[in-house]
């Protein structure tokens, strides 16, 4: 049920990405594609958000101005990265989520502008302005997706967490040591 | 299904994402390296993609538009007057622009002269905007089917909005004048009145566009128009790019930094034309050198 959840969260990031900037021109400064990969790579399904991290991304390229493949390359390196520090610190915390996902935007953002300078045309939009606005409105909308993502039910059983609980609960075999490299 | 364990995923993703980088690395080099046409993959997706936001622009268009509507039934009445007395002062300048057009046309005929055609323009609207917050294309509903070619020039209201950078049989991408690396012929005032010729480029900023080699012993005031000069073998020329802005004034030997406003209403825009102009050919030089090909050698033999 898990792969439906990130496919479908995946799918719908990539709807969004295409159409939300014709609806309100504020919303280009979101990035679902980026939300929805780092979703995935938290879920530790590593394969899965490093394909679809690619496949995504030259989806968003296509439709840009940009070069073609340099999103999907971002993409790409951020599933592998978060996939890696879940796999070795427990990040079922949304507390610990949160800087992960604000590194995530601010390296996705940083490698976006820096390739499209290098390998072809640098981008018009200012870089300052536009890589807070970007990091931040992501990072907002980052956290409300986490929090709902997990509450979406889809095989008619209940949620593991129940009663509104934004937090799982510590696990106490790993308290003492929650860092394995 | 295969199943794999987690040690495998582990041992297995570090390569995955070499190849895959790889991929990326290889697709950026091709695309960076080959014409617009030939970009296989970005139009197939973008005709792809047309299905889904064709749709969704024209939901949010038509109720964006009957909110518009509701709003404006306002100022309808006050507006239907001085349209009324306008409609009458332009009845007037049409009648003498018919006399005048007449008379041309029998001048014309009189020096000989060929009719120059008019150009085709293809209305079209915006289907899509681009999806990264560090790009600015737009995508239109038109494409190869309609006869839109690649660097055709795309207009609104006549005030020049950018250049065809990419075609599919259904859609097609255009660049805006604002991107930092679109260069265009522009002239200050009118086309073979004035000498204050330069070239309009995007300034990195979204809003403004600028314009460098005007000579600094040319007077350039603010609020004066800017059109293209046609001579960059792209748009045509007396197309409308916009009104300076603000001018820091050059020297003798040194050219004047010029902003330039466009006219076009470049992040809002719905509805807008293309062009469908081909700049006369420029004479093969090349060729025409009698080395060249070979056949001076056969001549002078």
């Amino acid at each position: 049920m898990e792969n439906i959840r990130i496919t479908a969260a995946l799918i719908v990031a990539v709807l969004l990405q295409w159409t939300a900037r014709g609806v309100w021109e504020p919303l280009v400064h979101i990035d679902f594609v980026l939300i929805a990969v780092v979703y995935a790579a938290l879920q530790r399904n590593a394969i899965k958000a490093i394909i679809f991290g690619s496949v995504c991304g030259i989806a968003v390229d296509a439709l840009s101005g940009g070069l073609l493949g340099a999103n999907g390359f971002t993409k790409t390196l951020i599933a592998y990265a978060v996939s890696e520090v879940a796999r070795r610190v427990y990040l079922d915390n949304l507390m610990l989520r949160i800087p992960v996902l604000a590194s995530a935007c601010v390296i996705s953002n940083a490698m976006l502008y820096g390739l499209n300078a290098v390998l072809g045309d640098a981008p018009s939009a200012p870089f300052g302005r536009t890589m807070v606005f970007s990091s931040v409105s992501t990072l907002i909308v980052g956290i409300f997706a986490l929090l709902t993502i997990e509450k979406v039910p889809l095989d008619g059983i209940s949620n593991r967490r129940t009663g509104g609980e934004l937090f799982s609960r510590r696990r106490s075999s790993r308290r003492r040591n929650p860092i394995r490299f | 299904m295969l199943e794999r364990s987690q040690k495998d995923v582990w041992r297995f993703s570090p390569w995955l994402t070499a190849f895959l980088l790889l991929g990326n690395f290889l697709l950026m080099a091709y695309d960076a390296k080959t014409q617009s046409q030939e970009r296989v993959l970005r139009v197939g997706i973008q005709a792809a993609a047309n299905f889904i936001q064709s749709p969704v622009t024209a939901v949010t268009s038509g109720i964006s538009g009957y909110f518009e509507s509701l709003t404006s039934l306002r100022s309808a009445q006050t507006e239907n007057e001085q349209l009324r007395e306008r409609v009458q002062q332009l009845d007037f300048q049409v009648q003498s622009q018919i006399g005048l057009t007449e008379e041309n046309a029998r001048l014309r005929g009189l020096l000989a002269l060929k009719d120059q055609s008019p150009l085709k323009l293809v209305p079209a609207q915006v289907v899509g905007r681009d999806p990264s917050a560090w790009f600015d294309t737009v995508i239109l509903n038109r494409g190869s089917l309609d006869g839109v070619k690649l660097n055709n020039p795309v207009v609104s209201n006549g005030a020049l909005v950018g250049r065809v950078t990419a075609v599919s049989p259904l859609t097609s991408q255009v660049t805006l004048i604002t991107k930092n690396k679109s260069g265009l012929g522009g002239v200050i005032g009118e086309l073979g009145g004035s000498s204050a010729i330069g070239v309009v480029a995007g300034s990195g900023r979204r809003d403004m566009l600028q314009m460098g080699y005007v000579p600094g012993s040319v007077a350039v005031t603010v609020g004066e128009f800017v059109f293209t000069t046609g001579q960059d073998g792209i748009f045509p020329a007396g197309l409308k790019i916009g009104t300076v802005a603000e001018v820091e004034t050059g020297s003798t030997g040194e050219p004047h930094v010029i902003s330039v406003e466009p006219s076009a209403k470049l992040f809002s825009i719905q509805e807008v034309a293309v062009v469908l102009y081909e700049a006369p050919r420029q004479p093969d030089f090349e060729k025409s050198v009698p080395n060249a090909t070979g056949e001076g050698k056969a001549d002078r033999k």
